[in-house]
């Protein structure tokens, strides 16, 4: 049985380790890739974010190579055809792990343990090990030899993102962190810095962060607004729709490319400016119904907050996957029996407007989720910014993951580890919203408030705007949101 | 509603003109109450297809009904006539005398119907005190003015104008609009003009001409196609140069003897496909390639070979700007040399910043602007705004821009930095026939005035470009 690292640490590293965030400016990184140049980079694995890194890093000048397990070089998996017809050289870890570098361990976080603890043995005495996710290292306590360097480059955004903006000539957010335990040479900051620089990521700003900052922000975010508010969301405003005779067709619909549409508009302006494409009415009614659901779920995302900061959570995952993922793939199948995942969505089109007119209940939930979620990271001792990236940030770019096959594909598309937690969110927050839901009608999820006039009560409406606009989430999120742009467009 | 007879209707004509010039298949319907301006490029048979309705040239198939009788003309070309005329009079005349030639106002007189109306004029043009002088020693403009009175006079049942207001002053310029003006409302007007800037209020209609083709007859009040027409225009008359390269941000120097691109042996190939092999290839500087082939013949995949869009590039035997590929280079120091422009770029373009940083992001390789410009740069961006007659528009989204536009727009970002090597992945894919010969007039002022080696891609053989000579073409395997 393994030991969570962050229970061994003192209350006082614990907090040292989850406020640790800063935000890296361009000039940080002048020295671009050189600390990588020459080096020999070995990436284990060849899934979303193995091939996409490597490609980037590849097109960076560096020098990447991949190695897979036995099995699926044998039997030409996807992720060997990945790999080689993108022209990359494979091998097996005996050939290639004893000659890297770097060895940049991008395997889905179930199987670390066991993919570490295979490679480490041929690692190169001083090499590097190097992460895209924290969680091996945090919730495992994974030990690491200790003249291994540890390191970790953590993406905010899916692997295919990460090159579609790289090959833009921009990148994406980006994380990183030495582990501190593992950085004998006291190289560990240039290298993440010029993996960061090879991927892209200082274009579009990098986090100076912890293991520990990470994985616990990045669990919660992904449990609860990212993808448990979604998929709670969906279930409970289509059945509603079904109740109020809403035709199912367009229920789905409105569901399915409404979180989308929605969520798009966080990218631009934060919760503001997704409150703002509502009309005067119905904001302040998205306003209220928000304020209500955050008092109603706050115990709940307090809850997965201290499961995540206790270790509970991985401890109770971890155990399911002892047990066959037994748990997981059960409430997978659950899901894809639900009334929405099965309602077909109609053909008939419903114009941009008409999802934020119709979706008032959507446009709270999103509103409610990622206040609570931000509230409730930075409460816990995480950065605002790491926060931000973990709510607000986020939100958007798992909302497409819905439009393109509702559920189903965005838990295919995300960690097992994110739909565990989601599934975990969803059964506690479908009866925690039961009461909630009952008062709702179709104005405000469906068909809209058909009202004949549009006039709000001043003093009202400049309260609601003030609240919207004062929250915290909203200035850490123009000044982040102002570092991209300020290099996006320049206008 | 009663169908509007037909004044003028010419159907699938074809004219042959002296020195060979063809109109071919001119299809033109011309209705009582408009007003018709024509444009085109020069030599593009602008003045052919006025001529034509005075009779001009030789009829090589279709037809033409319903000219009128009394044809009022003013054209370089009757003027060259009637001074020849009467020079000719002066050679016949073997007097021991020399003759003085017809005086002007006799010249006048020949055809005018409306003396009153002469003499107005006469006196608005300047043109009384010279009339007593002979026709043939006015100056140029001072018969111009006589021709125009002449064709003002004769009570035309249609006029045919070719480039009135050229070489005309300001006072005899406003004289002349503002009794066309008057005359808009009975006589029907076919007017000559190289700029569109000049074309009268009460012109209903514009028929461009092209290669001695009618290719776009728009009306007036179709405001999009009178603005893509106005690019056109501009394109294809102005006096356009390229804006300069940014002097702060020079390429790094290539080496002359090398050549740009060299291929050896290359493929691109999946686990079951083959999409081509034994390709050998190499690209001098200065030679302008075509690359054709049909679809799935790989052409892209050999571009992208090339631009490092290819994953395969790298393990393919590829030098390119004094670098073998796989060696250490980063993909932005090979993109620096490349200025390219395909659809599928057009597609990824999905960025909602100006046309201005657009043309800017071109210094930058990126799609969208991610970099902080300099004022030299934003400079260099308006002059190929303008060059593109798209200035106005600088601050607009680019998405909120037409197909075509947007098309030339990143036609502009590719050349912007003037890079070795432009690659035009096909330019003209997915353009309407305007727009096709927008981009093409663009590419040629290109291929013209830069130093830039073109390679085009296109499997259309009508959209060939002057100056491209090596032709490489790829079959489908
Ligand atoms: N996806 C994201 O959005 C995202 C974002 C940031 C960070 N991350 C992190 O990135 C890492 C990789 O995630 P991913 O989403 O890219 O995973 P993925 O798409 O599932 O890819 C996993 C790859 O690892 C290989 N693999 C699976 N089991 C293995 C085993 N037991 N031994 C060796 N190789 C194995 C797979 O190949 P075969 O099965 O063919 O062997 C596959 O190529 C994780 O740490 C994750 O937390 C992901
Ligand atoms: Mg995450």
């Amino acid at each position: 049985m393994s030991t969570n690292y962050f229970n061994t640490l003192s209350l006082r590293e614990q907090l040292e380790q989850l406020g640790k965030c800063r935000f890296m400016h361009l000039d940080e990184f002048s020295d671009g890739v050189d600390a990588l140049k020459g080096k020999k980079m070995v990436v284990i694995g060849c899934g979303a974010q193995g091939l996409n890194q490597g490609l980037n890093l590849r097109d960076s000048g560096l020098d990447v190579s991949y190695t897979l397990r036995a099995e699926a070089i044998a039997e030409k998996r996807q992720s060997w055809k990945n790999a080689t017809e993108n022209g990359f050289t494979v091998g097996t870890y005996e050939e290639l792990i004893p000659t890297a570098d770097v060895v940049l361990n991008l395997t889905p976080d179930k199987q670390h343990t066991a993919v570490v603890n295979s490679v480490m043995p041929l690692m190169k005495e001083g090499a590097c090990l190097s992460y895209s996710h924290g969680f091996n290292i945090v919730e495992e306590g994974m030990q690491i030899r200790d003249d291994l360097t540890v390191i970790m480059v953590a993406p905010k955004c899916p692997g295919s993102e990460v090159r579609a903006e790289y090959v833009r000539g921009f990148g994406v957010p980006t994380l990183i962190a030495v582990h501190e335990n593992n950085d004998p040479k006291g190289e560990g900051l240039a290298l993440a810095k010029a993996y960061a620089v090879g991927t892209g990521g200082h274009k579009a700003g990098v986090l100076m962060s912890s293991f520990i900052a990470e994985v616990k922000s990045d669990l919660m975010g992904e449990q609860t607004i990212l993808c448990g508010m979604l998929q709670t969301g969906s279930l409970l405003c289509f059945d509603k729709m079904i109740e109020e005779g809403i035709d199912p067709g367009y229920a789905s619909k409105l569901i399915q490319y409404g979180w989308e549409t929605v969520t798009e508009a966080l990218k631009y302006g934060g919760v503001t400016n997704m409150m703002d494409r509502l009309s005067n009415p119905a904001k302040i009614k998205a306003f209220d119904l928000a304020e209500e659901m955050k008092d109603i779920m706050r115990p709940l995302y307090n809850k997965h907050q201290d499961d995540i900061m206790t270790g509970k959570f991985s401890e109770t995952m971890m155990a399911d996957w002892a047990n066959d993922d037994k748990e997981l793939l059960g409430w997978r199948a659950d899901t894809a029996e639900t009334a929405y995942e099965k309602t077909p969505a109609t053909e008939d089109e419903i114009t941009e407007q008409e999802y934020f007119d119709n979706g008032i209940l959507m446009v709270a939930m999103v509103k409610a989720g990622v206040e609570l979620a931000f509230e409730t990271m930075t409460s816990a001792g995480i950065i605002a910014d790491s926060a931000y990236y973990e709510s607000l940030h986020e939100t958007p770019l798992i909302a497409n993951t819905i439009a393109r096959k509702k559920l189903y594909e965005m838990n295919s598309t995300i960690s097992d580890t994110a739909e565990y937690g989601c599934y975990l969110y969803n059964h506690a927050c479908v009866p925690l919203l039961g009461d909630f839901m009952k008062n709702i009608k179709s104005d405000v999820i469906g068909a809209g408030l058909q009202l004949n006039h549009t006039g709000v009560d001043n003093a009202r409406l400049i309260e609601v705007n003030d609240a919207i606009r004062n929250h915290p989430v909203e200035a850490i999120g123009s000044t982040l949101r102002g570092y991209m742009s300020d290099m996006k467009k320049i206008v | 509603m009663t169908m509007q007879h037909l004044l003028i209707n010419v159907s699938d004509l074809t004219v042959e003109f002296d020195k060979g010039f063809r109109c071919s298949n001119i299809n033109w319907q011309l209705f009582p109450g408009q007003h018709w301006m024509i444009c085109g490029s020069n030599g593009a048979g602008k003045s052919a297809l006025a001529a034509i309705l005075t009779g001009a040239g030789d009829i090589d198939g279709g037809y033409i009904t319903g000219v009128p009788e009394r044809i009022g003309v003013v054209s370089f070309e009757a003027q060259a006539e009637l001074i020849e005329a009467e020079r000719r009079k002066d050679d016949a005349d073997i007097l021991d005398v020399i003759a003085e030639g017809t005086p002007a106002g006799e010249i006048i007189a020949q055809v005018c119907k409306d003396q009153t109306l002469a003499d107005k004029l006469c006196e608005q043009f300047g043109l009384t005190p010279l009339l007593d002088r002979a026709f043939r020693k006015l100056s140029t403009g001072e018969t111009r003015k006589v021709m125009l009175i002449r064709a003002l006079t004769s009570k035309p049942q249609l006029l045919i104008l070719d480039e009135p207001f050229e070489g005309l002053d300001a006072a005899s310029l406003a004289a002349l609009q503002q009794h066309l003006l008057s005359l808009a409302s009975h006589i029907p007007m076919v007017i000559v003009l190289n700029r569109l800037d000049q074309c009268p209020e009460f012109v209903t209609h514009i028929a461009f001409m092209q290669d001695g083709k009618l290719t776009q007859q728009i009306a007036r009040d179709d405001h999009d196609a009178y603005q893509q027409l106005t690019q056109l225009m501009h394109l294809k008359t102005t006096q356009l140069t390229l804006p300069p390269t940014d002097i702060d941000h020079t390429l790094p120097e290539l080496d002359p003897a090398k050549p740009l691109v060299q291929l050896k042996s290359a493929a691109v190939k999946y686990t079951d496909t083959v999409i081509f092999k034994d390709l050998d290839w190499t690209i001098n500087r200065g030679e302008h390639w075509q690359l054709t082939g049909p679809n799935g013949s790989g052409k892209t995949a050999l571009l992208s070979l090339i631009t490092g869009d290819h994953p395969q590039c790298y393990v393919n035997d590829i030098f390119v700007f004094g670098f073998k590929r796989g060696s250490g280079e980063s993909i932005w120091q090979i993109k620096q040399f490349i200025g390219y422009v395909s659809t599928a770029l057009q597609w990824e373009y999905t960025v909602g910043t100006s046309l201005r940083n657009v043309i800017i992001s071109g210094f930058y390789d990126s799609i969208g602007l991610y970099s902080k410009y300099t004022d030299n740069q934003r400079d260099i961006a308006n002059q190929w705004l303008e060059v593109l007659g798209m200035r106005d528009r600088a601050d607009e989204t680019f998405t909120s821009q037409s197909y075509g536009d947007q098309r030339l727009l990143l036609i502009a970002r590719a050349m912007v930095k003037h890079p070795p090597l432009l690659i035009l992945d096909e330019p003209c894919l997915g353009l309407d026939d305007m727009n096709r010969q927008q981009v093409l007039s663009l590419i040629e002022l290109i291929c013209a005035r830069s130093d830039s080696t073109v390679l085009y891609v296109n499997h259309h053989a009508e959209d060939k470009i002057v100056g491209v000579e090596n032709y490489l073409a790829l079959d489908s395997l």
